[in-house]
């Protein structure tokens, strides 16, 4: 239900502007915890603020202002220092530490948001899942437009935090890669770090009002995952993880107009989405390119083996029957269609393809004689590893292993082991 | 640069380090001159990296002095480069093989600035000296292991230091790696400076170090190695393994007795 209404329009502007700056934030922030591994720790410190920010307002801080971003900055250290603190002296190990630390303080602040609800202004069901919807509602007049606070603070927390990067760039890099040697180098690797932390308290206090606690974690660690996913350079990965951010929070508010329901669960969910089509189509380590590159094999060894098994009936080894599986049967077709085996039913290799067989065969039979001269294997043991390895020999190995064997002509079967090189006369061929 | 021949190298005054309150290195008293390849060699858990790492300032020392350069290390960070151990960092890191590189010039570029065409061509020159100049563009974790390795010494060689400290250069990395780490390795000692190499395997040893210390939870021996790696002096070594140090140890940390 699209309401034309331009007031109506507006609202929901302000509302995807703030759902948008909030995960541009977020994703900023989250791509440095994901390549040091510490998204959990992201998790924690987005629970653990709640009782900062319930503190802050009990002490007369304003929704949104200075006193309960303050509040919130120190509750996320103090879950760090905590979850430290338990590592150290109690043993645990740091993720169990994490997971009591942020729990205990999160079931904190909810107790104190409950119990004080009469005096403080927080819903605990906001808490949870924010009030994006609302946003628009509680406005500041800036250049005489009336800008919803929550954007203001979120637009805020922004500037800072791409501030902070661009000005300790290399610092941040460095000591994620590799802290041991960045501090041996002399870099300032515990303020760095604990600067990571403050900027993961600040982003997640900004996005609290606008998504919400649990809600917050999808902004901090799905768009910076899936960007990992997808480029192999970090500078890259920043700016796809915060494009992915920004997408996600527009169509999932979109889709959440449509479909009349929760702005942030939506937006949470199309960014679980994004993640699930970057691993889909990843390069190199995705799932398409992997079953591409899986299904490309079988293809060309089906091919490899035509090839060699018309070769060897040609030899007059035994007659090449017809293909016989589905695979096989399109093999021989695109062979054809290509020109390596000539058309109608009596069709043997081309000289192309005769080519092509022949340096297959090499490659089988050479492979079958370095086994029989290195490793200890039975002789009828040879030909299946040879049948594997014959289709990823290429030239310069085979060079190299027909070196090797100088001297030993033929295969362990007996027969001989074709030329490199088209052959001419035997005396001709290369050593190499 | 090279450095001035009336101090040593580096300098170990009675360090000693605990991990809490259990002291892993006891004592050691250890001094290494200028120049030279110098090897630090012991079985596992010896306390070889520990050592290395409480040169670096890494881990605090319980007590003792380490002068490098004949100086504090806070006066000479600037001219000391690290190779960690391999394993300590997750190759899966999104950077290329010359952002690694890059990283050795960060700390003399200081805050705000940027690596320039300077530091770009001395990567490609650490690169190249480590016959890795055409896996340059190449993302870190597509490399072999004997690469990455190579990867972490440009990256020392780009921060121009005259003492490096190496953890395991040679551990699970391929003969052909090998021998160009040890060939770059004696180049820096030809230029004058010092390089400290944690090192595991007593075979080579003798081919690579002009001297060594012979540790296991506190120093053995050092000196030249045909005068430390002696059968006695190696039978104390792995062999005689001290168990008193632990139990003593085991008992620091428990602030008890022991039996």
């Amino acid at each position: 239900m699209i309401d034309a209404d331009s007031t109506h329009l507006w609202m929901h502007f302000w509302a995807i502007a703030t759902a948008a700056t909030v995960s541009a934030g977020c994703a900023l922030v989250g791509s440095f915890l994901v390549v040091r591994r510490l998204t959990l720790l992201g998790d924690a410190i987005s629970h653990a603020v709640l009782p900062g920010i319930v503190l802050a307002v009990l002490a007369g801080g304003r929704p949104g202002g200075a006193g309960v971003f303050l509040g919130a900055v120190v509750a996320g250290l103090v879950t760090v220092w905590l979850t430290n603190l338990l590592g150290t002296h109690a043993g645990l190990a740091e993720d169990a530490g994490a997971g009591v630390a942020f729990t205990t303080l999160f079931a904190i602040g909810v107790v104190l948001v409950s119990a004080l609800a009469a005096r403080v202004d927080i819903d605990p069901g906001c808490v949870l899942y924010g009030i994006l919807e609302l946003v628009p509602f509680d406005t500041v007049p800036i250049l005489g437009l009336e800008v919803p606070r929550a954007l203001l603070a979120a637009a805020t927390v922004l500037v800072v935090l791409v501030i902070g990067a661009v000005v300790c760039w290399k610092e941040l890099v460095f000591t994620a890669f590799d802290p041991a040697a960045a501090r041996a180098a002399g870099l300032p690797v515990g303020v760095i770090s604990a600067g990571l932390l403050v900027a993961t308290s600040l982003a997640t206090v900004a996005s609290f009002e606008a998504v919400g606690a649990i809600l917050v974690v999808a902004m901090l660690a799905v768009p910076a995952a899936a960007a990992e996913l997808l480029v192999r350079r970090f500078q890259v990965m920043l700016v796809v993880a915060v494009g992915l951010g920004v997408a996600g929070s527009i169509l999932g508010y979109l889709a959440a107009w449509r479909f009349n329901t929760n702005a942030a669960g939506m937006i949470a969910v199309v960014l679980g989405i994004e993640y699930v089509v970057a691993a889909l189509v990843a390069p190199g380590d995705g799932i398409v390119a992997r079953v591409v590159s899986r299904e490309s094999l079988r293809w060309r060894v089906a091919c490899e083996d035509r090839l060699a098994s018309l070769w060897r009936a040609e030899e007059g080894d035994a007659a090449a029957l017809a293909p016989r599986t589905l695979l096989g049967r399109l093999a021989q077709a695109r062979l054809v269609f290509w020109g390596r085996i000539g058309r109608g039913s009596a069709g043997g290799l081309t000289d192309i393809g005769r080519e092509e067989a022949r340096v297959i065969v090499r490659s089988h039979r050479l492979w079958e004689a370095w086994l029989g001269r290195h490793v200890a294997l039975p002789l009828d043991h040879l030909h299946p590893p040879a049948e594997w390895i014959e289709h990823h020999l290429g030239a310069e190995v085979r060079g190299r292993i027909a070196a090797d064997l100088e001297g030993h002509e033929g295969d362990p079967h007996g027969r001989d082991i074709p030329s490199e090189e088209f052959p001419r006369r035997a005396a001709d061929e290369p050593a190499r | 640069m090279t450095m001035s021949t009336t101090s040593a190298g580096l300098e170990f005054h009675d360090v000693t380090v605990a991990y809490g309150r259990r002291p892993v290195l006891w004592n050691v008293d250890l001094t290494v001159p200028g120049a030279c390849l110098f090897g630090i060699i012991g079985p596992n858990g010896a306390g070889k990296s520990t050592l290395l790492k409480a040169a670096l300032g890494l881990v605090p020392l319980a007590g003792g002095e380490v002068r490098i350069l004949g100086a504090p290390l806070e006066q000479v960070r600037g001219r000391v480069g690290y190779v960690p151990q391999r394993e300590s960092v997750d190759w899966d890191f999104p950077v290329t093989v010359t952002d690694v590189v890059l990283m050795g010039t960060y700390a003399r570029l200081g805050w705000l600035r940027r690596p320039g065409p300077r530091e770009r061509s001395l990567a490609a020159e650490c690169l190249d000296r480590v016959g890795l100049a055409d896996v340059a563009d190449r993302q870190i974790g597509r490399l072999s292991g004997g690469q990455q390795q190579r990867v972490f010494l440009a990256r020392a060689l780009a921060q121009e230091a005259d003492v490096y400290f190496l953890d395991e250069p040679m551990a699970g990395v391929d003969a052909r790696s090998q021998e160009r780490i040890f060939r770059v390795l004696a180049e820096l000692r030809a230029e004058g400076r010092l390089v400290v190499i944690v090192h595991h395997d007593l075979r080579s040893a003798g081919d690579w170090f002009d001297a060594v210390a012979l540790i296991d939870m506190r120093l053995v021996a050092t000196g030249p190695v045909a005068e430390v790696l002696t059968p006695e002096n190696l039978r104390r070594t792995y062999a005689g393994r001290l168990d008193l140090l632990d139990e003593i140890g085991r008992a620091v940390a428990e602030g008890g007795r022991t039996p």
